[in-house]
């Protein structure tokens, strides 16, 4: 099976480290970004399977006028699926209300909240949406968009 | 004889135009009291998610370390960041209690320890070998210039205070400096009134005049500042800049051309002696 890319966009470098590490040792391909101008670039040049995105992060300079009322993410969210119905896109944050949840979710994209997803959880959610699988010991919705 | 009426109607009238005023005094409190709340909600949110983060970072290399795939290398990574994830938490609630503090009384009675002769340049190493990790990713240096420390004498000071002061100027540098730059920590003493000057400068977002005049005020963050990093909370600054007050010494900023910003932090090295006698004496061991 070819190697898939997983595309990190966020600014928090302790999560960034800890899900490119544990992604990487699992036979991912990850690629990096700490702004969502830089990770939409990413995400046009490069071939890429699945997406994470942090909801409050830098937009980036050209992005900053760009975004109305819409939180980073949001943006970055509608952005991507315009390009990519099908793409997975997870999006991560501490805090996020209610109203920007749905959001997030009308856009194409599925919410976790950071504090309260282990990493072998997000990992399994992230295997699980690139092949189809469910690993044993977890029950996890299959990604459709 | 006059009758009663006309006197009923105007104290009634008296009466309504008072409640009036109540109901419009009790209107304008309500919108204060609602704005204070908002604004209390939206602080305790952005602690909680400044201190969740770094915390979940934590919690989610420790489950790389437990992984049984892990080797001696990705370990000392992994133990790395999360080094560096527990500098940034401990910070950040260092601040956080300083905060809660200064909300309460301004001139921090309560975390007065006693004052006692600080090595500036032992510090300022110890705080970039701290900090230092976190500018890997960016690679960015702290470089504290011990050579120009040699001629600076001890200065009086309340170490835990003063070491929050310049832990807050390094973390923002290390937030808001250039991929690839240096940040330079350089001390000086003048004789002329027995200071010591801390120059702290790092090349990033520069500062506008109007930015500069109210870079220390309560919640105060540049557009700049917020759109390159939106979780802060403009306490740092604030924070440090009471702590200099409390002693009597000062904190600047300039930002020149260059684009880089430059903070200093100027201290008295026996201003506070005659004072020592009026604070909390150190426990002794």
């Amino acid at each position: 099976m070819a190697q898939k890319t997983v595309l990190l966009i966020d600014d928090e470098q302790g999560f960034l480290e800890a899900l490119a590490d544990a992604l990487e040792s699992e036979g991912y391909r990850v690629l990096t970004a700490s702004s969502g101008e830089e990770g939409l670039r990413i995400a046009a040049a490069e071939k890429v399977d699945l997406v994470t995105v942090d909801v409050m992060m830098p937009p980036g300079r050209s992005l900053e006028d760009r975004l109305s009322s819409l939180t980073t993410g949001v943006y970055i969210v509608k952005e991507l699926r315009k390009s990519f119905p099908k793409l997975p896109i997870f999006c991560l944050s501490v805090i996020t209300d209610e109203p920007t949840i749905r959001e997030i979710e009308r856009s194409g994209g599925r919410f976790f909240r950071k504090g309260e997803t282990s990493l072998k959880h997000m990992l399994a959610t992230i295997h699980s949406a690139l092949t189809g699988t469910v690993r044993s010991g977890y029950t996890i919705h299959r990604w459709s968009t | 004889m006059s009758s009663p009426e006309p006197d009923k109607d105007r104290v009634i009238a008296d009466l309504k135009r008072q409640v009036a005023k109540l109901q419009a005094e009790v209107a304008v409190l309500q919108t204060a009291n609602a704005r204070m709340n908002k604004e209390r909600i939206e602080y305790l949110q952005n602690v909680s998610h400044q201190l969740v983060a770094p915390l979940n970072a934590i919690k989610w290399h420790i489950e790389n370390l437990t992984s049984s795939r892990i080797g001696l290398d990705r370990a000392k990574k992994v133990l790395r960041s999360i080094y560096s994830q527990a500098t940034i938490a401990v910070h950040l609630a260092k601040n956080f209690v300083f905060m809660s503090n200064l909300e309460a009384d301004h001139s921090l009675s309560a975390l007065r320890e006693p004052l006692e002769l600080v090595q500036l340049d032992r510090l300022l190493v110890n705080l970039a070998d701290d900090f230092q990790p976190l500018g890997w990713n960016k690679e960015i240096d702290i470089h504290v210039d011990t050579k120009g420390f040699y001629n600076v004498p001890d200065v009086l000071a309340i170490k835990p205070l003063i070491s929050q002061v310049f832990s807050n100027i390094i973390e923002n540098a290390l937030k808001y400096s250039k991929k690839t730059s240096v940040i330079e920590v350089e001390g000086r003493y003048v004789p002329a009134d027995d200071s010591v000057v801390v120059t702290i400068s790092n090349e990033g977002i520069p500062l506008e005049p109007g930015e500069v005049a109210r870079i220390f005020e309560r919640g105060y963050r540049t557009k700049e500042a917020t759109n390159a990093y939106p979780a802060g909370t403009g306490f740092g600054l604030y924070i440090a800049k009471k702590i200099m007050d409390i002693h009597e010494g000062s904190i600047l900023v300039e930002s020149p051309r260059s684009g880089r910003a430059v903070f200093h932090v100027v201290l008295f090295v026996k201003k506070l002696q005659g004072k020592a006698r009026e604070w909390p004496k150190k426990p002794s061991s």
